[in-house]
């Protein structure tokens, strides 16, 4: 069959269902936005429970002070989520921050620091729905140095870290030198391959 | 009357109380909308991580893109397989020279031996579909199964175990049912479904390109001057080059499927109309409803002209042909236009102008060579519209940025929160100190917040 002939039975079968320019043209109507990739497991945090330092605790919104530090929760027995970053459960690291004390005494993430490998951080949001993160290690930063992509930003697993105070106090600054970062990995993202 | 809070008053009378709750608490929320410590014109879509990144993402989506096209080329022993395989290889040899960039040579072979063998077991599993035998297929699957394995504990051990193997064999896991569920729906004649798995296939990458880009610039921060490739505006970028790319993609297997007169060219064009819209969105987001609107009429109209040269190719009709052409050249100056009238200059209508006749000249060249039987020159003008697309993207979502800095500005916080009031340290300080000195510490941060806002407005 030569070119010609080809292009004119295409040309048939075209026409036969219309032509392809109305089959474009009423395709434009038929057409649906395709759902952006939503993880399932994201949730907005409400408490927060740690059963091997015995915490459980309720969960505030903050965000950035206009100096660009992150904020902090209100109560010293509640949990800070930093709302403009990721949410736990989601790609990418959701953060959490505590106070380690009050001005008078112990408060919410005191013992943060027993933390081990293996326990268990778990979340839940306002209709109870949870999210278990396994907890992999800890570190300490200067307050003024801590890898802040590395804790506030995007990674492949869903990772869920904690903040909190350690090292000494330091009077002039009315803050403590250091930070302690608690990182998890979301559960289903831990286990070895296959 | 409205009772209004006296801001200065509670502002003022904090100190006194400040014994009893925390001292920063009450500013917490007072200015949420601060510039953050960034300055405004910092915020790009241009940055080495964010460049790592779109090459990732095109040769990863790419790559998802002709396995599709390969695959269904190969069951229906189409002409142009060959030219299609090939056109994948030469996307795996992109893909390599850029692992091989990032962790050398010898890391580079091994990816390309995994990776083609990878590609190998899909051409398997089509031969065996084509061949009605069930327990090639079965093989076929089992060796991905493998790979998947094997290859996890590559980048695993590659990225410092910064993409875990078990989150990273759940991605590749998807992207197998992806492409193996797109073949079988295609193969079947479940034409809607087999376009929709394209497009989630597509997008699927972007995530794997986006994990992999930040894991690799976490792991040689100084080899990509400590940016970061997730930010806000590195996002647009990413999206636009999707969306971008992927109408270039769509527009040609569209166009293939029109001048073969195929049955799946419905389909093929409501997979580019999907696209459309997720485009308009786009545009919608920074532009708002009329201009989101019109940016749809142009864009689909471009498309139908882009129809309009097949059906005039189909039916050998030289002045239909010449009309379309003619219909992209207004296209192109009022889109060129509108780019420049949003963009308020940032994308000057010339250079957009001689940017879409590539785009146009891209398009028609791979669809003439098709139709002349010239594969791999049609394939190479797929390939060359798709990267194009990288550039326009690149383009309009700086051009974006830089309009609208403050929309796309980092969301991280500059420094860590202030979680401890030192009240367990072990300086018999006086309380009332620490919550004075913090208080004032906040005060004078909140006013130099100020002021640099005002300085950068």
């Amino acid at each position: 069959m030569d070119a010609e002939q080809k292009a004119a039975d295409t040309t048939e079968q075209a026409q036969e269902k219309g032509s392809l320019r109305e089959t474009y043209d009423s395709q434009k109507i038929n057409a649906s936005t395709t759902s952006e990739t939503t993880e399932e497991t994201a949730i907005t945090p409400n408490t927060v429970t740690i059963p091997a330092i015995d915490v459980k605790a309720d969960i505030e919104n903050v965000g950035r002070y206009a100096n660009g530090q992150m904020g902090e929760p209100e109560s010293v027995d509640g949990v800070g989520w930093y709302k403009d970053g990721y949410q736990p459960g989601a790609k990418g690291s959701a953060v959490l921050a505590g106070h380690v004390d009050s001005l008078t005494g112990p408060a919410v993430f005191y013992n943060l620091e027993d933390l081990q490998e293996g326990d268990e951080i778990i979340v839940t949001d306002e209709e109870g729905t949870e999210q278990t993160f396994i907890v992999q290690k800890s570190e300490a930063y200067d307050r003024k140095n801590a890898p802040l992509n590395k804790i506030f930003g995007f990674s492949y697993r869903r990772q869920l870290n904690l903040i909190t105070c350690t090292g000494e106090f330091n009077k002039e600054a009315g803050t403590h030198d250091e930070r302690l970062v608690v990182y998890a990995v979301h559960e289903d993202d831990v286990n070895p391959a296959g | 009357m409205k009772k209004q809070i006296n801001w200065k008053k509670s502002l003022i009378a904090l100190p006194m109380s400040a014994a009893l709750m925390l001292p920063t608490a009450t500013v917490t929320f007072a200015d949420d909308h601060g510039d953050h410590n960034e300055k405004m014109s910092d915020v790009t879509v241009s940055t080495p991580a964010a460049d790592l990144r779109a090459t990732l993402d095109q040769s990863l989506s790419e790559h998802a893109y002709l396995a599709v096209v390969t695959m269904q080329k190969g069951i229906e022993g189409a002409e142009d397989f060959d030219a299609a395989a090939a056109a994948l290889e030469g996307n795996t040899q992109d893909l390599t020279a850029a692992i091989a960039s990032v962790y050398g040579d010898e890391a580079g072979q091994q990816f390309e031996s995994m990776w083609s063998e990878h590609i190998g077991y899909f051409v398997d599993y089509v031969k065996a579909t084509a061949e009605e035998d069930e327990a090639g297929r079965e093989e076929a699957l089992n060796n991905l199964d493998n790979y998947r394995e094997d290859f996890s504990m590559f980048l695993e051990t590659a990225t410092d175990e910064r993409l875990e193997a078990s989150a990273l064999a759940e991605g590749l896991q998807m992207h197998v049912n992806q492409l193996v569920g797109a073949f079988d729906n295609y193969e079947e004649g479940d034409f809607d479904e087999a376009y929709q798995k394209l497009r989630t296939s597509i997008d699927h990458m972007y995530g794997v390109g986006k994990g992999l880009s930040t894991a690799i610039t976490d792991q040689f921060p100084d080899k990509f001057e400590n940016t970061n490739p997730a930010t806000p505006a590195a996002d647009l970028r990413a999206d636009l080059n999707h969306l971008l790319s992927e109408h270039a993609a769509l527009a040609v297997l569209a166009m293939q499927k029109g001048g073969d007169g195929a049955e799946d060219f419905e389909n093929a064009a409501a997979a580019l109309s999907n696209n459309t819209e997720d485009l308009s969105a786009a545009i919608t987001s920074v532009y708002g409803e009329e201009a989101g609107q019109q940016f749809e009429e142009m864009w689909s109209e471009h498309i139908g002209y882009f129809v309009d040269y097949v059906e005039a190719t189909g039916s050998g009709d030289e002045e239909a042909k010449e009309q379309a052409l003619t219909a992209l050249d207004g296209y192109r100056a009022d889109f060129s236009e509108f780019l420049d009238t949003a963009t308020e200059g940032g994308l000057e209508a010339e250079a957009t102008a001689e940017g879409l006749q590539m785009h146009v000249n891209q398009l028609t060249g791979s669809f003439d060579s098709y139709v002349e039987g010239d594969f791999d020159a049609a394939y190479d003008q797929l390939r060359e519209a798709y990267a194009h697309m990288y550039g326009v993207g690149e383009g309009l979502s700086g051009a974006i940025v830089a309009q609208n800095p403050e929309m796309f500005a980092s969301n991280m916080p500059s420094e860590m929160p202030k979680t401890g009031l030192g009240g367990t340290a072990d300086d018999g300080m006086n309380a009332w100190m620490i919550a004075f000195a913090s208080m004032a510490a906040v005060l004078f941060a909140t006013a130099i917040g100020v002021r640099k806002s005002k300085n950068n407005a």
